[in-house]
């Protein structure tokens, strides 16, 4: 028993979060993120966070991480210089795609990115067939040539995709291994390590991914690792695209499972709410520094798909199937939108008042912080109304130079549109919550979702900012921000299962397949679940193995996976898989086919850690009078005085009528007139309008 | 972002916006069930389908994210049920394929069933799915024919299920009609498993919100949309235009003739204020092969173009109430307006390419900053059926290959991506092979093949396939193998289509555009899909653009020196 830590890089602010397994107390640090190496800032972070609190490292019990590295070097495409081998004939493979366009009817989208210019896609003769058999042997003296145009062009990272390697992996082996010799300092992926799947071009996207991204979360991964080692704290976990976490050498031996790692650690902790206040079905909605997020969580779970793209491009403000680059691994359903509070407001030449993409990040970050940013921001418009303080953020920790804000809302946006200052910042945050709401929408009403069934939880620096707002705009009638709002993905980090999940294709009729050699394949599936739980130090009692069986009929082309009961595995367990597997068809699809064979396509094996589960607090000191007041302008009523509460000395059950701000150290929340807000003992806040109140 | 301007609408706001997209996942999930389920590698795997969902007069309020191609006619397929059958049961599906009800060619097989919340009627769900093959003497149904009575099993609006159950006669009339009877039922099955699921979906809304309101926001999803099309035609300049174009041929060679002999295409478009009307007088009678298309077939292409051209950041839901404001006509017994007994097999996207394409030729003259050079124009479609020699089965596949996306007014076309009215994938390579016995050689980006100009066209594809074991009976139907996909503004044409078969002894036969063929174990099918126009004129082309093309191999140096007098 002890601590646990999450730690979350923002665009804006890393986040540390201690909670205590015990009592579910939860204790926050934040410093600036480092750009230039987010390892320092993670490592300040922890430090300052350890001291003070007066924890101990050896009192630390897990220790998670959410990264951005993989997720922006794709969408920033600074990835590494990365080369492609195909099966002679293949090189295109990647720019072909499956031959979809993204948008029907848009007449200027782009070209999908590839992450392999056509030079560097190299071939090599081979060939297996779709029996698994060999028809051409591999041409292995063409290896030496692949060699010589990786040193020549100082190539980091090469992936390695053949055809039918996922039903005979014999050549695309010897060439990982003739490579990985001869070029020790170049990270080499084969698609048959990294996912064993029928349809070529999904398989070699997501072998490209982790090799596009593999040098550049290594190098990063590697120095934390050995940082924290040197912080004598326990060994770094991740979280991954699915919303489970997992260790370094998982992350590095799979680089596209750490896609979308941050807003993945979001929605879990939104899970937390979910559970804590039975409220099983919310929209979470996370808005920090650069981005916005959303997602859906729906009978307490999150929503995940088996299929991702990332890197990909939007058209109106959504994101665009097609557009991006697929990886085959299970990653949280989210829509993101570049909105953020360092959202920088500028006039288009048509004389339209803008607001993003373009941020002004950490550095310089928005004018009010007075560290050389120019252009005004969603904060300064924020600052400007009065939502956010005019003197000082972060409990007095970061000053505010409100007269800087104003000058440069006035000069870049109020003058050139011939408005007053307090009428461009409303219109700053007009405009932001307008694309906030589009990602809201595409979560909810897009996917034929009411969210008028929904509650919204609101978090992240600048989240319980706007959430009322945009709740007003999607008619969510109640809006939940969590204790520690500001730094609540990190929470995420400390509440989700130690989780790895093992695949083995096997491709053949199930009436064909022996019980035995399934109950040994399991058995060694089961042997590296129980050693990587071990591992990680995960207690006998919390370890648990799911074997699952992906199943179709023969002539399909997608399967449905089925749980496979423990124990030994003989004819009786095959039938039970059928019966599981007609019933399941008939239940997803509404009909089922008894007379058709079946094909067995993989197993599955899961392999999880539980985490006892945490229940978490905040709680308020004492029945809280207004603390202040400031001048807030609200657009129904103009600029009026408001009271000012700091939220930590509101007590449980508290009533507050809005127009009220509620401060915390790391978060503001607003009120607006016809909101009230009510804190409950574990130190959440639910707001609803006064009127159904 | 503009917001999109609103027509005045009886429901509240959000509950129209919550049902409209409700509609549209609905659309969209009937896709996945069909999908996940469907057994040919065709829809499973190439999405050659579309799903929607109709108002109780056959209007389509709703279609998922699929193939424009099937946007003008698929209204007239239900419409064809409609008029049939007049009256409706819960637990009604019906089938038909038939183009001179309504239909596109007879491998598009339509399943409609009617959708009913405690008595009312809804409106209708209907899945119009591409079955690789529907009889006739060729495996694929892709046969040089000269009459629908060859081209394949022809269904009028029948009706397949009786309260749920299926009509074990009609049942036996098809599976006897056609080649791989246990396959084309997975496919049937599926079809009826994602009309179902439209069906609880239209339920579980009317319950919500009550079936009466349901039905008037489907009537003002309609409006919306048909308000929002007239603001953005009036939006572009008005302007009048013709256009003509030539087809390769009809895949018949005439007594006396000794090639394909090729077909005129005339346009006008006449575009003012927030309408366009689109008249095709003075096309070319209709041809004995089966590139006649039916009108709705024709007019599928024109609006497709249409909506490129109003709408390019595709903001206005696609359905009937888009098309309003467009009027097509074509002279009755031309190609694009056949009439029975017409065969029309290829005409159903090789004329919808054509009439889309032309829409750019046309209104380029009027409003350049609106439209593309002509893409790849065909869908370059190769069938093969025989014996797999692994199993002793029969076998058909249909395979459709992608070339070039039009150059724009900023911007290069695509590389190898459906254009206009298609919208289907290629077949994974290892799903190909391991459901038909043929071994794909080569699969590349074809170098040169994209038109020259200010902006360069997409460039086409080559695909290679190797027959293995048996012999397969094979069909080609290609468009702009005489006719290259032209330049608009100045911009060169893209390279031709170009098919060869090459026997295991090396010896090349270039082939006819359309029509069967035999080829023997270890020949191979080489496939050229046509890259696209170029855009402006060449010797405007940014400099740094030709050289990253010379380094990734898209133009050559010969091609650069003859084009840019690089």
């Amino acid at each position: 028993m002890g601590w646990r830590i999450g730690v979350d890089i923002g665009g804006t602010f890393t986040d540390v979060a201690l909670v205590d397994e015990e009592g579910g107390e939860i204790r926050i640090a934040k410093v600036a993120t480092t750009p230039e190496d987010f390892g320092r800032g993670v490592i300040e972070a922890l430090g300052t966070a350890l001291d003070e609190n007066g924890v101990r490292a050896d009192e630390v019990s897990l220790l998670a991480h959410a990264t951005t590295i993989v997720t922006n070097a794709l969408l920033e495409e600074r990835g590494a210089r990365t080369a492609l081998v195909t099966t002679r004939g293949f090189r295109d493979v990647l720019e072909l795609r499956r031959s979809a366009r993204a948008d029907l009817y848009d007449l200027f989208q782009d070209a999908p990115s590839v992450l392999v210019p056509r030079h560097a896609r190299l071939e090599i003769t081979e060939r297996v067939d779709a029996q698994g058999e060999v028809v051409m042997p591999l041409a292995e003296n063409e290896i030496d040539d692949i060699v010589a145009f990786v040193r020549e062009h100082r190539i980091q990272a090469v992936a390695v995709a053949l055809l039918f390697s996922f039903l005979n992996d014999s050549h695309e082996r010897i060439v990982g291994q003739r490579l990985r010799a001869a070029l020790p300092d170049v990270q080499v992926f084969l698609s048959s390590e990294i996912l064993p799947e029928i349809r070529e071009f999904e398989r070699t996207s997501t072998t490209a991914v982790c090799a596009y991204v593999g040098p550049i979360l290594a190098s990063y991964l590697g120095r934390l690792q050995t940082a924290v080692e040197g912080m004598k704290l326990p060994r770094l976990h991740v979280m991954g695209s699915s919303g489970g976490i997992f260790d370094v050498a998982e992350a590095l031996r799979m680089p596209a499972a750490a896609v979308e790692s941050g807003p993945a650690a979001g929605v879990v902790a939104a899970t937390l709410v979910a559970r804590q206040l039975h409220r099983p079905d919310l929209i979470s909605f996370d808005m920090g520094g650069t981005t916005a997020k959303a997602s859906l969580v729906a009978g307490g779970e999150v929503t995940t798909t088996p299929e991702y793209e990332v890197g990909g491009d939007g058209n109106a403000s959504r994101w665009l199937h097609g557009t991006g680059h697929p990886i085959r691994v299970p990653v949280i359903d989210l829509a993101e939108v570049s909105a953020g509070g360092g959202s920088i407001a500028w006039v288009d030449p048509g004389g339209a008042l803008r607001v993003g993409p373009r941020s002004a990040g950490a550095v310089p970050g928005p004018v009010c912080y007075g560290r050389g940013g120019e252009q005004p921001t969603v904060t300064d418009a924020n600052v400007v109304l009065g939502y956010l303080d005019r003197a000082s953020l972060l409990g007095g920790a970061l000053p505010i130079d409100a007269a800087a804000a104003e000058a440069a809302i006035e000069r870049h946006v109020a003058a050139p549109l011939g408005l007053g200052i307090a009428e461009a910042a409303a219109g700053i945050v007009a405009v932001v919550e307008n694309s906030m709401a589009a990602a809201l929408r595409i979560v909810s009403v897009e996917r034929g979702h009411d969210p008028r069934e929904f509650a919204l939880v609101a978090f992240g620096g600048a989240g319980p900012l706007h959430a009322a707002r945009l709740a007003e705009e999607l008619e969510i009638p109640e809006v939940i921000v969590p204790p520690a709002s500001g730094a609540f993905s990190a929470l995420g980090l400390v509440t989700s299962d130690i989780r790895r999940d093992w695949v083995k294709t096997l491709y053949l009729p199930l009436a064909e397949a022996a019980p035995e050699r399934l109950a040994e394949i399991y058995g060694e599936l089961e042997d590296a679940g129980r050693r990587m739980l071990a591992e990680a130090g995960v207690p006998e009692d919390r370890r648990v193995l799911q074997r699952a069986a992906d199943l179709r009929y023969a002539r399909q082309a997608y399967e449905l996976t089925v749980p496979v009961e423990t124990g030994t595995i003989g004819e009786r367990a095959l039938q039970a898989m059928a019966d599981a597997f007609h019933e399941k068809h008939r239940t997803t699809y509404g009909h089922e086919s008894r007379t058709e064979p079946v094909h067995l396509v993989n197993v599955r094996l899961g392999a999880i850690g539980r985490l006892t589960p945490l229940r978490i607090r905040q709680p308020g000191a004492e029945q809280g009078r207004a603390k202040r007041e400031r001048t807030v302008t609200f657009r129904e009523t103009g600029a009026v005085a408001c009271p000012v509460f700091w939220r930590g000395a509101l007590a449980g059950g508290q009533r507050v009528e809005g127009p009220a701000i509620l401060e915390a150290l790391d978060s503001t929340t607003v009120v607006p007139p016809g909101w009230v807000a009510e804190t409950d003992a574990d130190g959440f806040v639910a707001m609803r309008r006064s009127n159904r109140a | 972002m503009p917001d999109a301007p609103r027509p005045v609408l009886s429901t509240d706001p959000a509950t129209f916006e919550v049902v409209k997209n409700a509609l549209l996942s609905a659309a969209e999930e009937m896709k996945i069930v069909l999908a996940k389920t469907a057994y040919s590698p065709l829809l499973k795997v190439a999405g050659d389908y579309s799903c929607g969902i109709f108002d109780d007069r056959g209007q389509m309020v709703a279609q998922g994210p699929d193939l424009p191609i099937h946007l003008g006619s698929m209204p007239d397929a239900v419409k064809a049920v409609i008029a049939a059958h007049t009256r409706f049961q819960p637990g009604d599906v019906f089938i038909h394929n038939d183009p001179y009800f309504g239909g596109s060619h007879l491998p598009d097989i339509n399943v409609i069933a009617p959708a009913f919340h405690e008595r009312t009627l809804l409106g209708f769900t209907c899945v119009r799915a591409h079955w690789p093959d529907v009889g006739s003497a060729t495996p694929g149904s892709y046969g040089a024919v000269t009459e629908i009575y060859g081209e394949g099993l022809r269904l009028p609006p029948v009706r397949l299920c009786t309260d749920g159950e299926m009509n074990p006669d009609v049942e036996a009339i098809i599976f006897a009609n056609v080649r791989t009877p246990d396959e084309r039922r997975g496919d049937l099955r599926a079809q009826i498993a994602a009309n179902r699921r439209a069906e609880q979906r239209l339920q579980a809304l009317a319950r919500k919100y009550g079936a009466e309101a349901l039905l008037a926001i489907m009537q003002e999803v309609l409006d919306y949309s048909e308000t929002m099309m007239r603001k953005a035609l009036a939006a572009l300049p008005d302007g009048e235009s013709s256009f003509e174009d030539f087809c390769d041929g009809d895949g018949v060679v005439e007594a006396g003739d000794t090639e394909d002999r090729p077909f005129t295409i005339r346009m006008r478009v006449d575009k003012k204020g927030d309408t366009l009307k689109v008249d095709f007088t003075g096309t070319d009678p209709q041809v004995p092969g089966p590139m006649n298309a039916p009108l709705s077939v024709s007019k599928s292409g024109v609006l497709c173009a249409v909506k490129m051209i109003a709408d390019p950041h595709s903001l206005i839901p696609p359905n009937s109430g888009c098309w309003r404001a467009i009027e097509v006509t074509a002279p009755e017994g031309s190609v694009v307006n056949a009439t029975l007994p017409s065969p029309v097999v290829y005409a159903n996207h090789e004329m919808s390419h054509r009439t889309a394409e032309m829409v750019f030729g046309a209104m380029a003259s009027f409003a350049p900053d609106n439209v593309m050079a002509c893409s790849q124009g065909t869908s370059a479609v190769l069938t093969l059926g025989g014996v797999d020699y692994r199993t002793g089965e029969r076998y058909v596949s249909y395979e459709t290959i992608k070339g070039g996306f039009g150059a724009r007014p900023n911007k290069d076309g695509i590389n190898c991506v459906a254009s206009t009215i298609s919208n289907t994938m290629n077949t994974p390579i290892e799903v190909l092979e391991m459901s038909f016995p043929v071994r794909v050689e080569r699969y590349e980006v074809l170098p040169d093949s994209g038109g020259a100009g200010r902006f360069r066209g997409g460039c086409g594809s080559r695909r290679v396939w190797r027959v293995l074991g048996n012999e397969t009976r094979a069909a080609v139907c290609c468009e702009r193998t005489k006719s290259p996909p032209f330049g608009v503004l100045g911009g060169k044409a893209g390279a031709p289509a170009r098919i060869s078969l090459v026997d295991p002894d090396g010896r090349e036969t270039v082939l006819n555009s359309k029509g069967g063929f035999t080829a023997g174990p270890g020949s191979l099918i080489v496939f050229d899909v046509p890259g696209s126009g170029g855009y402006g004129p060449p010797s405007e082309r940014d400099r740094k653009a030709i050289e990253a093309d010379l380094r990734d191999g898209y133009v050559t140096p010969e091609a650069a020196r003859r084009d840019y007098g690089l």
